[in-house]
């Protein structure tokens, strides 16, 4: 990592938003290419995020972090495409599964995900079924969806027949997450990716998407 | 999951001194070797013999503080919480609210 | 030839695994809980122990005779009455005043709790005069130690449940003082309906409360928590009060939420149950989380580690949470036996812990 890169990182990690803007403006002008300059400061937020869960920085820490990354597509944003505008890395519908009214977890995956750059339709919980496969048809590429308990849970296998049924199912990655759920239920139910926590999920989304 | 914790880790509450040993945890917050010592030395025994069951169920009958096994004319219940009273040297707040009931007129 | 020992991953899985294997994972797992909570690491003898206690191969192991610890329980008796979502037997014909005497009389516990099917301060306050003319009829029957319990769940206080908007919400919108207000406002009303059910229980000479699963919806709940049960000690200074945790660490929502003038935020056991001493509480309910994708060894050694600092820091008694999916035991509907029996065995020997 050279003196660019560490500052980069160092000002993501630090999570906030001036120090974050003056470390990109200061990359730019020593010529760092803007794809360098993204990619460093999304290896940082993915460490902003295994600082979260390890309780060593707080939400409102994660999102300045997250402000400050947006701060810097504004900046960068003419310098990548023609129009000005960043293209998400993905288009992500999230929800807890129908019957299921647990969404703090859920919600901080989202959040985690938003911050890595995708964009997020976050249905909220007691979410019914076939609003999961509506998503997928309206152009998600990413569906996630999150349960609390294993009477609930089998909804996620359920979203998942709907979608052969459909003839949809290689339209969008389907993330599991969840207490009950496990890497086994994963492969079980045929779903892509299973996340133990928020920053996993993250990790692997991420890894689909380069 | 619970009678497993029971019956691998628990002291076995009301089939020996775990119930006692627990309201001194709880009136006292007394670590766990505290506790049991309380206990035993009011019951004048070994903490060891706080979980031998038919060596304490006796003392349990004796002082009237509630046996596991249904037998008649052997207290249970709040009669057995106000002899723990005595015993353990604690108030109760189940046990006052019974006496305030009882005393109110 | 190479022995292997079956054991279990932390979805409850059977697995084998050689012993150097276990070693492995049993050093990698208290190493990550070093690094997760900053506690000092177990020494080799305790890192052999575990080693043994992973690798007996008897269906059922046990604490050595003298070494029994006490039992306290969340949710009270309605297991019985839940589906699988809640661990429960959905047996319907089981009142909560026969649970509580199985618990009692069959199962040996050391000591109940008196809970309502909808676990929550919240809807627990909307029908507590019909909890606490229960309690009182209980209380008659009972010998064990019999308090109330319920989940502060600040979640609830959250739209759509509740009035305030949700703070999780707000922060994606970058709307992070709004987000913080939210989570301020709803944590003072959270304290408000523990005032009034602690309140209304003390009416009918309740022993105590358990606070279970605290700080599920972060620190401001946690926040909340501590300064209801403060308030609950003052009501009555003889009031057994328990708080258990919801998982290892206080998750930040808010960020600036202070007790004692300690920031909650991030707090691990070792430094939850000092502020949990401090507003009052009788008894500390440890939480370490279980990772699935993990061995049992790694899990238990990391529980073991992180679990020992907190009992050793605590002048309260510490009772480990090991349910699903915590303290070492695999998360699943039906936790094994084998490894139920380990995990205790482990945190009772090396973490000294006062009661599960």
């Amino acid at each position: 990592m050279d003196a660019n890169e560490k500052a980069l990182y160092d000002a993501m990690v630090a999570c906030k938003v001036p120090g974050i803007i003056d470390a990109v403006n200061a990359a730019d002008a020593a010529g760092m290419a803007p794809t360098a300059i993204i990619d460093t400061m999304a290896g940082a937020m993915s460490e902003v995020g295994v600082l979260f869960e390890r309780g060593r920085i707080f939400l409102p820490h994660v999102l300045s972090a997250a402000a400050g990354m947006n701060k810097a597509m504004e900046i960068l944003g003419p310098k990548l495409s023609k129009d000005g505008s960043v293209a998400a890395r993905g288009l992500v519908v999230m929800g807890t599964v129908e019957g299921d009214v647990h969404d703090i977890g859920k919600s901080i995956c989202s959040t985690m995900l938003q911050c890595a750059g995708f964009e997020i339709h976050d249905l909220g919980r007691d979410v019914p079924l076939g609003k999961f496969i509506e998503e997928v048809k309206g152009g998600c590429n990413f569906c996630g969806m999150s349960a609390l308990m294993t009477t609930t849970m089998t909804g996620m296998k359920t979203v998942i027949e709907m979608m052969k049924t459909e003839g949809i199912r290689d339209k969008a990655k389907v993330m599991i997450g969840g207490a009950p759920v496990t890497q086994a239920y994963c492969d079980k139910i045929g779903a892509d990716i299973y996340g133990e926590s928020a920053s996993e999920t993250t990790e692997k989304a991420k890894a689909v998407t380069e | 999951m619970a009678v497993a914790h029971g019956l691998c880790s628990g002291m076995g509450g009301m089939r020996t001194t775990g119930d006692l040993v627990c309201r001194m945890q709880f009136a006292k917050s007394m670590k766990i070797a505290d506790a049991k010592k309380y206990v035993a030395d009011k019951l004048e025994i070994d903490p060891f013999q706080l979980t031998e069951e038919n060596y304490v169920r006796d003392i349990r009958e004796q002082l009237g503080m509630g046996v596991v096994t249904g037998q008649p004319n052997t207290p249970k219940g709040m009669p057995a919480k106000m002899n723990i009273e005595k015993v353990l040297g604690i108030e109760i707040s189940s046990c006052e609210h019974f006496r305030q009931q009882v005393l109110r007129n | 030839m190479v022995v292997d020992y079956v054991t279990r991953m932390g979805d409850g899985r059977r697995v084998r695994l050689t012993k150097e294997q276990i070693m492995s994972d049993i050093v990698a797992g208290m190493s990550d809980g070093v690094d997760a909570a900053c506690v000092p690491e177990l020494s080799q003898d305790e890192l052999d122990h575990i080693c043994e206690v992973v690798c007996d191969q008897s269906k059922i192991t046990s604490i050595e005779a003298g070494k029994e610890v006490v039992l306290s329980k969340d949710a009270g008796a309605i297991k019985f009455n839940q589906d699988n979502g809640g661990s429960g037997n959905a047996m319907p014909c089981m009142g909560r005043l026969e649970g509580i005497l199985v618990y009692e009389r069959a199962f040996g516990f050391d000591s109940m709790e008196l809970a309502w099917m909808d676990y929550s301060v919240k809807p627990v306050k909307s029908i507590i005069n019909c909890e606490t003319a229960n309690y009182e009829q209980m209380a008659l029957m009972t010998t064990i130690p019999l308090i109330m319990g319920a989940m502060p769940n600040l979640g609830l206080y959250y739209a759509p449940d509740g009035p305030h908007p949700n703070p999780t919400d707000l922060m994606r919108e970058f709307k992070i003082e709004e987000s913080m207000a939210s989570s301020e406002a709803a944590a003072e009303q959270l304290i408000k309906d523990i005032h009034y059910t602690c309140q209304e229980i003390e009416k009918v000479g309740c022993e105590g409360y358990n606070f279970d699963t605290v700080a599920s919806a972060g620190d401001a709940e946690f926040y909340a928590t501590l300064k209801g049960i403060e308030d609950y000690r003052k009501m009555n200074p003889n009031a057994y009060i328990e708080c258990g945790m919801s998982a290892e660490n206080v998750l930040g929502i808010h960020g600036q939420m202070e007790y004692d003038g300690k920031i909650l935020g991030g707090m691990y056991p070792h430094e939850q149950v000092k502020v949990v001493e401090k507003a009052g509480a009788n008894i500390f309910g440890a939480v370490v989380n279980t990772n699935t994708s993990k061995s049992f060894a790694w899990n238990v050694a990391r529980s073991a580690v992180i679990t020992k600092e907190c009992v050793k820091t605590a002048k309260i008694p510490v009772h480990a949470n090991m349910g699903m999916g915590v303290g070492g035991i695999p998360m699943c509907e039906l936790p094994p036996v084998d490894i139920t029996g380990r995990a205790a065995k482990i945190l009772i020997d090396i973490a000294n812990i006062d009661g599960i």
